[in-house]
């Protein structure tokens, strides 16, 4: 046979293949998986767990195996960067761990393909956690696994800057963050008084919190349709385009450690970021009496939202010590063992109740965060996030730096996020 | 198709006839080249043919990440993605920034490649000095390179403008604006790539006969007509080659988007590839694959068109 004839077979063969089986639609919800049996775990867990987590989990669940002498738990260190491949890989040919740590955004994906099994019931409280965080883990109205740790935006600003902008107190709605920055600029010397992100990657993260303040909801009840087309929202997308429009914050995307030297050189007034960055500030020579953090304000001075992010921990389809992979669970997300793993790795804890004794309950900067999580949210947790996410990024940036008109834009967010659908 | 002749024995023998003669010797040679050629046939088929084939019928379909353990429970779609991908606005912003890389790169990058070339052709000393420097670039990770030219081409404290500053010029932040950031990558997408075709173009220059130069010299042709009327001509299948690899080439352009300006500002960076990448990643393998096979199809295209275009003329 000729190349192109041998070609043109095996595509025909391939598509006959294809025709002979159509999708079938799972429909309805998925139910939770059944209650775990009683008494100790047994057998080997394997866990896949990554960056810090995974190099400390080992060690760490020495406690565990004391705990249950049958059981060994086997922790695999995988690579952030490399995880979510070889998470899909494993769920695809059906070699996976019996637990691994999942990124909050990926929970969607990984359950719609039929990798993680529902969490059974029972297996712990859903109340006992910040309920944005508990919500990521939520498919299509099933739970696929348990919320582990977590992290949220707060508002970083400069304490002596805004000592002599005189703001002695943090802004408690957006007319006073307004103002703030305006005073960071003027009285502060700032060059930008509350540096947000111009669109691109990730910009939806520091935009979507003040629309979910605003009470704008991304879908609707049941999680089926986008209802980002709002008043609510438009509002907010004004409001956070204006900070672009008045020369509060700058219209390009900032290099990797511009924005923490400019924040110690006082070029930036504020900004709103993650726990992580409280380290990064310091580093860049910010002292610890010259910043503090701050929940973000809501429109009229009530508590503002937040976005929710970290990791989940999720039982595999495919495992095959089941029972003892959710012990696991059940273990690592009750409050002392997060508190205990605070202390190892800094991990802020998905447990409400592990806040309430130790340094989480005592330090005024992780209180902020703390009382950030319980008004925080998590976006829709459907297979298609991400996509749509990358198009609220790139309508972002329009609003900020192309001056595209809010209701505009959020129309073009609604018809994007519905033609990309759920995926669910 | 058919035009190969080979040079068959008169009347071909029929075929299982114990008369066909085979020589022992070929024999042996066929079976030795088998055996050798199989380890690469397998790896070659299991790694690259099956993926490709694979990812062709995939553009067929509507599969999404979600699918992957039931890769075969999924819906054919025939050209739907195909057709999408010709209405997506976004698709058809990244075909005109490809463009524009590959109508501004190739030009450029040939050009200062041959000037290049030309000008070591005649220099006697400090030849692996330079040949060296302008090949550098080349060999250097591509992301080491474009991590460099950003903090080059940086708004405040750049060198570019620092440069321009003291010339009492304010340059723009030059991967911040619309207009710029193109041209920027493509400049220095020129300053790393012309190293390659520098040196295949100064293989071919060596190979311009000096009695023709000379011969051409006494008839009183200047230094731009002996350029023009024989380096060029007996450059021509170089140029060729130069042409379509440097082609190739933009029209896959990536990385240096991906690390000086993530696609941006305003989507003016990201090209075809860049597109392809943001829907594999967001699980979207019909609709990535069926991209990629439009990139495949443009290259085909243009190989075939500059072959025609360059070919020699009798």
């Amino acid at each position: 046979m000729r190349p192109t004839t041998t070609a043109i077979a095996l595509l025909t063969a391939t598509s006959l293949a294809l025709t002979a089986c159509g999708r079938e639609d799972s429909g309805g919800t998925e139910a939770q998986s059944e209650e775990i049996s009683g008494g100790e775990a047994t057998g080997t867990i394997e866990v896949w767990a990554m960056g810090t987590e995974g190099e400390v989990l080992q060690e760490f669940s020495a406690d565990f195996e004391e705990a249950n002498p049958d059981a060994t738990v086997e922790v695999t260190a995988v690579p952030w960067e490399s995880a979510h491949d070889k998470l899909a890989g494993a769920i695809a040919s059906g070699e996976t761990p019996d637990v691994s740590l999942i990124g909050t955004t990926w929970m969607g994906e990984f359950a719609e393909a039929g990798g993680l099994m529902p969490t059974p019931d029972n297996l712990v409280d859903e109340s006992d956690f910040f309920p944005g965080a508990w919500d990521s883990t939520e498919v299509g109205g099933t739970s696929y696994g348990v919320p582990w740790y977590v992290e949220t935006r707060v508002l970083y600003y400069r304490t002596d800057l805004a000592d002599k902008a005189g703001w002695s107190e943090a802004p408690e709605s957006w007319d006073d963050l307004k103002q703030f920055a305006q005073d960071m600029e003027s009285k502060g010397g700032a060059e930008f008084g509350l540096n947000l992100q111009p669109g691109q990657t990730g910009s939806w993260q520091t935009m979507l919190p003040f629309a979910w303040s605003n009470g704008a909801s991304l879908t609707n009840e049941e999680g089926t349709e986008y209802t980002i087309d709002s008043p609510e929202t438009a509002e907010a997308l004004d409001y956070y385009a204006s900070f672009f429009e008045e020369g509060l914050s700058e219209t390009r995307l900032l290099d990797l450690g511009e924005l923490e030297s400019g924040f110690a050189e006082g070029k930036y007034g504020s900004f709103i970021s993650g726990p992580w960055h409280t380290g990064l500030v310091e580093e860049a020579g910010v002292t610890e009496e010259q910043y503090t953090v701050a929940p973000l304000p809501g429109p009229d001075g009530s508590p503002g939202s937040s976005f929710v992010g970290g990791g989940d921990l999720a039982v595999f389809n495919d495992s095959e010590n089941a029972d003892s992979a959710w012990k696991y669970v059940q273990w690592l997300s009750e409050p002392e063992t997060q508190q205990g793993f605070y202390d190892e790795v800094g991990d802020l804890p998905a447990v409400q109740s592990a806040w309430e004794s130790g340094e989480l309950a005592e330090d005024p900067q992780l209180q902020v965060f703390g009382q950030q999580l319980e008004s925080a949210q998590s976006p829709p947790a459907v297979p298609t996030w991400e996509q749509v996410a990358g198009a609220i990024d790139s309508i972002v940036e329009q609003s900020s730096k192309g001056g595209l008109a809010s209701d505009e834009a959020v129309a073009e967010m609604q018809s994007k996020a519905s033609s990309i659908g759920t995926g669910l | 198709m058919s035009t190969r002749t080979s040079p068959a024995p008169a009347p071909a023998p029929e075929r299982g006839t114990p008369t066909r003669h085979v020589d022992p010797m070929r024999r042996q040679q066929a079976i030795a080249a088998w055996v050798l050629a199989v380890p690469f046939m397998a790896l070659f088929l299991a790694f690259t043919a099956g993926p490709v084939l694979a990812s062709l019928g995939m553009s067929f379909t509507d599969i999404r990440s979600t699918d992957i353990r039931n890769p075969f429970g999924v819906e054919l779609v025939g050209l739907a993605n195909y057709a999408d991908l010709l209405t997506d606005p976004l698709f058809r912003k990244v075909t005109l920034n490809t463009t524009l890389y590959l109508v501004l790169g190739v030009p450029l990058t040939m050009a200062a490649a041959l000037a290049v070339a030309v000008g070591l052709n005649r220099l006697t000393r400090l030849t692996g000095f330079f040949r060296v420097g302008f090949y550098l670039p080349v060999v250097t990770s591509i992301v080491a390179v474009s991590v460099v030219w950003k903090f080059l081409l940086r708004d405040n404290g750049g060198l570019v403008n620092t440069a321009l500053g003291g010339l009492g010029i304010d340059g723009p932040g030059w991967l911040d604006s619309t207009t710029t950031a193109l041209p920027s990558l493509v400049v220095m997408a020129v300053w790393r790539n012309f190293g390659t075709l520098m040196v295949i173009f100064l293989a071919a220059l060596q190979t311009v006969p000096r009695e023709l130069v000379e011969a051409a010299e006494s008839d009183g042709a200047g230094g731009w007509g002996r350029f023009r009327h024989i380096t060029l001509p007996i450059l021509r299948p170089t140029l060729l080659f130069g042409a379509v690899i440097t082609s190739i080439g933009y029209l896959q352009f990536f990385e240096e988007a991906y690390v000086m300006t993530k696609g941006g500002p305003l989507d003016s960076t990201r090209s075809v590839t860049f597109f392809t990448f943001d829907q594999w990643g967001y699980g979207n393998y019909g609709y990535a694959s069926a991209a990629a096979y439009l990139l495949f199809l443009a290259i085909m295209v243009l190989t075939a068109l500059q072959f025609r275009l360059l070919r020699e003329k009798d």
